[in-house]
């Protein structure tokens, strides 16, 4: 087993470098634990979340007040100065997503059916925003009914009506197949990111050990030795997979240390056996490179293009759902879109019959396919290299 | 002295085909990659229609009104929602499949089956809630005056909108900017190679080249002040290549304050060049080592400043704000984001001087390792 000894020996000297990836990868996966923490509480009930904003009223009516406590049911209000660098600064650090400013002379041009508009300065794309904007309209477009249909309304009454009616609502069932309490963002994230580390350091490695066995000089003196080259590749092979699988094997335990009690379920099995098949393209990918690069230099540079730059159009650091077309049709091409693809799906489930991981499988397949095919041309570029 | 270690350095590092890979090609192949990723964010986000059932019972075919309302938000490009009429057993079967987000009951109130908690269902809510809250108006109202029946009905379609957004600066809040910004920082930063590659170069025992220089008459700070700054020239002017890359072929926003970004540019440039250069001194290992390191805190910094994901930047902020002073990357990042975003300077000069003091101290830190070494053999 010289050739095995000798491989793991090569890897062993890459392991400050590879243990950065690592590290940095386990801190951002930490922090991205403690960032998704707050998401999980709120999940678990039938809430919306609130979010926080600022009312800026510069008058005082009934008809206000009455919407200020209608308001209350769906955002924090936040007390802030009315002034320009306070708000600036609040918005740009979302102390509130939303300020609501209530022009004077408001309520008395809407009472006599005028067409009013509040005025408001948002964080854009806030979702929870929706949320106030859905409520406002509805307070006020309500408001305006009674406005119209009633003469001379008083705001009190008014402001009892809509009480009343914006009262009622649906009621909602939840319900749940199975153990819904567990949640699987933190998984889903981490196994996503875990896509950028791993490629990392498989090319890491597989590129190091490539270098000295296709060294020219080395190789002639390995070829005269009493190995037959069957033996060579067999080991050859057996080092790569070895560490192909510790490095995943490594990661996932970190995973399952983390995120201990949503581990024990079978999402977490799926999760684990993507990753591994991921591993395995990823191996063909690094075998790949490996046999392309010609010097020790090149290394981090080429492996830092290729893994951010299928992390990026993939959907590993942007989510699938905002890329653009085009960057999903470009990212179809790639492994990593079916390993985040096949991730996502994994998250969602909760029910286990064949008709509900069939999709999984199949990008599960579409990968094993991108390995074969990694691993083919790195052998047709092998075998070109080797009459050089 | 100076005009000559100044030009032969120029050359030399010109022809290190790796740093400049990574201090001009690299945030480049990013910069596109990035333009890619991102084009869909700020076109406002592409609302799906959301699949639902409708449980088919006698309640349900009575309820005129309710009916109504749901087909209507059923039709059309812009509708709200896909509609299957189905029976309890299938709308449950297709709830479980997760093929719909809920199947609706008419009942007294009308209840909602969801399997989760999430956006989709919340505007499920939102759309039924509306139907009953306007459902209750119209019958106090006709309880009061049931003569208005037809007046109501027409004066319900024509909803009116009270809300109109005003803008709290000069600028356009946007989502994407932070991304590019945290680039350009992430870029100068990893100017850092040059800093790493004089220091190298400089320290008789990392290299024989470096021992060659040390030999020659000529003081430390001299020689390194020198090449110091072809390396900056080098990098400055990758970095405005990088810039007018983003401004003109992405058609990135830098705001009106062009001077500014350039005077930010370059100071963030200079602190790249010296945080290269400190950690070339301080990591006495191997080549590889040092470059690891260098990319592993720019990246860890940027990952902080929002690169891989923006609301990182506002998480940092609110639970360890000691952190976005104390990481350099995010210092720049804010820099350019204030310049432009806010219409006054007070926090854009506290983000420039924290920085100028991590460049004093990347500075003084590296010239105190470098200085007055001698060395009892190579």
């Amino acid at each position: 087993m010289q050739v095995f000894r000798l491989c793991l020996k090569i890897l062993k000297k890459q392991i400050p470098s590879m243990l950065i990836y690592i590290i940095i990868f386990l801190a951002i996966a930490l922090i991205m634990s403690s960032a998704t923490a707050n998401e999980q509480q709120q999940d678990n009930s039938f809430t919306r979340a609130k979010s926080n904003m600022a009312l800026i009223s510069e008058e005082n009516t009934p008809l206000i007040d009455g919407f200020k406590q209608e308001l209350g049911k769906v955002a924090n209000f936040v007390e802030l100065p009315d002034d320009h660098e306070a708000l600036q600064d609040a918005l740009y650090f979302r102390s509130v997503s939303y300020i609501l400013r209530v022009p004077e002379g408001f309520t008395e041009s809407f009472m006599q059916g005028e067409n009013v508009q509040l005025e408001k300065t948002i964080v854009p794309n806030s979702i929870s925003n929706t949320y106030i904007d859905l409520c406002i309209d509805q307070y006020f477009n309500t408001a305006r009914l009674y406005v119209q249909q009633m003469e001379n309304i008083s705001q009190e009454s008014l402001v009892q009506y809509l009480k009343s009616d914006l009262a009622v609502g649906a009621s909602v069932e939840l319900k749940t197949v199975s153990d819904q309490s567990v949640n699987h963002n933190y998984a889903n994230y981490y196994f996503n990111y875990l896509s950028y580390s791993l490629l990392s350091v498989l090319i890491l490695g597989m590129a190091a050990l490539m270098l000295v066995f296709y060294d020219s000089e080395l190789k002639r003196r390995n070829a005269c030795s009493p190995l037959s080259s069957k033996s060579v590749n067999l080991q050859f092979i057996l080092a790569i997979l070895v560490f192909t699988v510790l490095s995943c094997l490594i990661m996932v335990t970190f995973c399952i240390l983390f995120n201990f009690k949503n581990s024990l379920n079978l999402n977490t099995v799926y999760f684990i056996i993507n990753s591994f098949v991921f591993a395995v393209c990823g191996a063909g990918i690094s075998f790949l490179i490996g046999n392309l690069v010609k010097s020790h230099n090149a290394i981090p540079a080429i492996s830092n293009v290729v893994t951010l730059g299928l992390c990026f159009i993939s959907g590993v650091f942007v989510p699938l759902e905002l890329l653009g077309n085009t960057a999903i049709k470009i990212a179809s091409f790639t492994p990593t879109y079916w390993f985040v693809k096949a991730n996502n799906q994994i998250a969602e489930l909760t029910q286990f019959g064949f008709a509900d991981v069939e999709p999984i499988f199949s990008s599960m397949l579409i990968q094993i396919g991108f390995a074969l095919a990694f691993f083919a041309a790195a052998l047709v570029v092998n075998k070109k290299r080797r009459f050089d | 002295m100076f005009a000559h270690i100044f030009i032969y350095r120029l050359k030399c590092l010109l022809r290190d085909k790796e740093t400049i890979f990574w201090t001009l090609l690299f945030p480049l192949l990013l910069a596109v990659f990035f333009n890619i990723a991102f084009a869909n964010l700020n076109k406002g986000e592409i609302f799906k229609a959301i699949d639902i059932a409708i449980v088919d019972d006698v309640n349900y075919q009575s309820n005129q009104y309710f009916k109504t309302a749901l087909n209507e938000a059923s039709q059309g490009d812009d509708r709200l929602f896909n509609l299957t009429v189905a029976s309890k057993e299938k709308a449950d079967q297709l709830l479980i499949n997760n093929s719909i987000s809920g199947y609706i009951v008419v009942e007294n109130p009308i209840n909602l089956v969801v399997n989760r908690s999430g956006l989709n269902p919340n505007i499920i809510k939102s759309f039924i809630d509306n139907y009953m809250q306007t459902v209750s108006s119209v019958n106090s109202i006709l309880l009061a005056d049931p003569a208005k029946q037809q007046e109501l009905l027409s004066s319900l379609g024509n909803r009116q909108q009270y809300i109109k957004e005003i803008s709290g600066t000069a600028a356009e809040p946007n989502n994407i900017l932070n991304y590019f910004y945290t680039l350009i920082a992430m870029a100068c930063f990893y100017g850092g190679f040059l800093g790493m590659r004089e220091i190298t170069d400089i320290q008789a025992d990392i290299s024989p080249l470096a021992a060659r220089i040390n030999v020659a008459p000529v003081h430390k700070l001299k020689t390194i002040i020198s090449s110091m700054s072809a390396s900056l020239l080098i990098h400055l002017t990758e970095m405005l290549l990088l810039l007018i890359f983003l401004r003109f072929v992405l058609q990135v926003d830098f705001g009106s304050k062009i001077g500014f970004v350039i005077l930010t540019t370059v100071i963030g440039s200079i602190a790249g060049v010296t945080f290269g250069a400190l950690i070339s001194a301080l990591v006495k290992k191997s080549e590889g080592i040092k470059v690891a390191i260098l990319i592993g805190v720019t990246m860890f910094g940027s990952f902080l400043a929002g690169m891989m994901y923006q609301n990182m930047k506002y998480i940092v902020a609110q639970k360890i704000p000691v952190l976005s002073y104390l990481n350099p990357v995010n210092l720049l990042t804010d820099a350019f984001y204030c310049l432009y975003y806010y219409d006054t300077f007070s926090r854009y000069a506290l983000n420039m001087g924290i920085l100028s003091i991590f460049i004093v101290i990347f500075c003084v830190g590296t010239y105190s390792i470098i200085r007055r070494r001698k060395y009892a053999s190579l």
